[in-house]
């Protein structure tokens, strides 16, 4: 026997790290168990000498008997009285593994004291052993009984194995919850700043929207302006494409000039560039005029002044610089 | 019968003169792509990117900025935990790239800091507030952005900036020379589609960074005209008895079409087929991209290092000889700006 537990304990630690032989650990496991149980029934029946014929007829009648007439509220009275009673019939037709013969047995052994006088020197020890038995079996089903149990879905099958994971998941969440805590506080520091906006359009965004929206008409009114075809001047004519040129120049000083009054950002060389340009007093031709062509509408366009004033970048292209140099 | 020059490689050049070798013909390429092709100034090219690790939202409003200064920024730019800033310096010098964009995320707030690539200041930003283009776009009823209008780069517009001294002035330039230029007589309108609008709000000291698309509207046209325009289906007129009846319907005005005259403007060329040369339209910008409240808390000379400029240090008793050439320089830069600032009052008055 000590081999045998030793044989057993060899493989698992072989086989912990070659999975293949894993087949052989659960055979161990299982002979030990065998060779328990052996040892347990060669234990008990030293003493007692088992019958393991079949019963006879009258024994039969006689156990019908007494489960017709099986009261289990009788029992719990008699129940100090049992323990002098050796009854044979018990003895001999004990059944280790059956408990759910037991209280019939003690019941019939109740009714039916006759059987004594079949077996005399029957062993107290072993009997007492099995009324306790069937003693603390009957008390511990009738306390199942008598409790309450929640409603469960799943039944009351295993509810105390499922007490047992209830706590343990209980457990597990204590432990986790410093864990989470921090998490959603890391969560809540990266967040910062950001701001959902719940509506998309409220005043304030429409102020800007506005703002926005007049610089770009000033960028397109510029545009338009620069680009417009002049029916009157014809581009692919020498003389007139000195005048274009003049022209656009000129339409370009305003425009970097006409913001400049609210927000300056003019670059140095445009800087130069415009300074010597208003240098000179009205000149006497009229496309050289600053208000030519502009209309009285924007005559006093540097007058203006705007609340929110808007910004636009014109680069002057590299041709117009050199030409005024 | 063989042609002697044509041989592999010499077959595209379709008599445009010698073979020029293919090392000089990229090396060609490469600077034209700096340079824009209208005005030949250098066109400001950005990498937008992170110091440190940054939570996600942060990381969607990164790939946010990228997009708005695309066309001209690396959109999937990769980054790693040991690249430090001397790497991107060293990477942006031959891409010609002059702005970075930099997000960072200390204990507090997130910084965003834009500085010129070499040499140049920074301006390091204490981001407030920020929603991301993803909120903006959920909020709204009609979404609107087409792919298209990523291909150009946006037209900057800056806002209340006036009367301020430096450092304020040093950043209007920065943002001014963020993007590109636009030459009013030959940009194309149909290619400004999207505005930056930065303004500096006086009372709060912040500044708002928006992101809009521009959309034009013919003016004067029924909405019912307007949309089977841009629908190009059939309208059911199974209920009319005839065609006047469905274009003179009165239709109803929706509340954003009361727009006031400051909108309209009037085109110069056809921009698409509802907006026709010398016709009046109207702007209509909707909001696209991120939005942005941030506030100025550092200035410094250098790419990320140098002399603070802008919180004007605090001169302490023990700072001892530091303190003194702190003040100097500052003393130095005054002088300029006010020297600056002189020119400006007078283009004012003119």
């Amino acid at each position: 026997m000590a081999a045998a537990p030793q044989a057993v304990s060899a493989p698992p630690s072989a086989a912990a790290p070659n999975p293949v032989k894993r087949k052989t650990r659960p055979k161990g496991k299982g002979s030990k168990n065998k060779a328990k149980k052996k040892l347990a029934r060669s234990d008990q029946d030293d003493s007692v000498h088992r019958r393991r014929n079949k019963p006879s007829a009258k024994f039969l009648k006689l156990l019908r008997k007494r489960t017709r007439d099986y009261n289990s509220d009788d029992d719990e009275e008699e129940d100090g009285q049992q323990q002098g009673h050796p009854p044979s019939p018990r003895s001999r037709r004990r059944d280790d593994d059956d408990d759910g013969g037991d209280e019939e047995e003690e019941a019939l052994s109740q009714s039916d004291q006759e059987e004594d006088e079949e077996e005399d020197g029957v062993s107290t020890s072993a009997v007492t052993r099995f009324e306790q038995g069937c003693r603390a079996f009957r008390v511990a089903f009738l306390k199942i009984m008598a409790k309450k149990l929640p409603d469960d879905p799943l039944g009351p099958i295993l509810s105390a194995h499922k007490k047992l994971v209830a706590a343990k998941l209980a457990e597990d969440a204590e432990e986790h919850k410093p864990k989470r805590e921090a998490r959603k506080e890391k969560r809540v520091a990266a967040e910062k700043g950001h701001v959902i906006p719940l509506y998309h359009l409220d005043s304030k965004e429409k102020e800007l929207i506005k703002v926005a929206t007049k610089g770009v008409v000033r960028l397109f009114n510029a545009v338009s302006k620069a680009q417009k075809p002049r029916k009157d001047l014809n581009p692919s004519r020498t003389k007139d494409a000195k005048v274009l040129a003049k022209e656009r120049k000129n339409t370009f000083l305003a425009e970097l000039e006409m913001p400049s009054h609210q927000d300056k950002r003019s670059q140095a060389p445009s800087n130069s560039s415009k300074r010597t340009g208003k240098d000179e007093d009205e000149p006497a031709w009229a496309p050289l005029r600053d208000t030519y062509m502009l209309g009285s509408k924007l005559k006093d366009w540097d007058k203006m002044k705007d609340s929110a004033a808007v910004d636009e970048r014109a680069e002057v292209p590299l041709g117009e610089s050199s030409d005024e140099e | 019968m063989r042609h002697p020059r044509s041989g592999p490689g010499a077959g595209k050049r379709r008599g445009r003169g010698p073979r020029i070798p293919a090392t000089t013909l990229r090396k060609q390429q490469a600077a034209l792509a700096n340079v824009d092709q209208i005005t030949g100034a250098k066109i400001p090219k950005s990498f937008v990117f992170s110091r440190g690790k940054l939570p996600s939202t942060l990381r969607h409003l990164q790939h946010d900025l990228r997009k708005v200064m695309l066309p001209y920024t690396a959109l999937n730019l990769k980054e790693k935990k040991r690249n430090n800033l001397k790497d991107f310096v060293n990477v942006a010098g031959p891409l010609g790239v002059t702005h970075f964009l930099i997000l960072s995320s200390p204990k507090s707030l997130p910084h965003l800091r834009f500085a010129n690539s070499p040499q140049g200041p920074t301006f390091t930003f204490q981001i407030e507030e920020y929603a991301l283009a993803a909120d903006i776009a959920n909020s709204q009823k009609r979404p609107r952005c087409p792919p298209g209008i990523f291909k150009n780069s946006p037209l900057v517009v800056l806002s209340g900036f006036s009367g301020l001294g430096n450092p304020f002035e040093s950043l209007v330039e920065y943002f001014q020379h963020m993007v590109p230029a636009v030459d009013p007589s030959t940009v194309k309108l149909a290619e400004c589609q999207r505005i930056l609008l930065l303004k500096f709000d006086k009372e709060k000291e912040v500044i708002d960074f928006r992101h809009y698309s521009i959309k034009l509207q013919p003016v004067g046209v029924s909405r019912r005209i307007r949309k089977l325009m841009q629908n190009n289906q059939v309208p059911d007129l199974r209920d009319l008895k005839d065609v006047s009846d469905y274009v003179t319907k009165a239709g109803y005005g929706s509340e954003s079409e009361v727009d006031d005259e400051a909108a309209t403007v009037s085109l110069p060329s056809d921009v698409d087929k509802l907006n026709q040369a010398s016709r009046k339209s109207a702007v209509r910008l909707q909001e696209i991209g991120p939005r942005i409240t941030m506030r100025l808390v550092k200035v410094e000379a250098g790419l990320c290092s140098g002399d603070v400029l802008y919180p004007w240090p605090v001169e302490k008793e023990a700072g001892g000889k530091k303190g003194n050439v702190t003040e100097e320089e500052i003393e130095g830069q005054e002088e300029t700006d006010d020297g600056l600032e002189d020119e400006s009052e007078d283009e004012m008055e003119e």
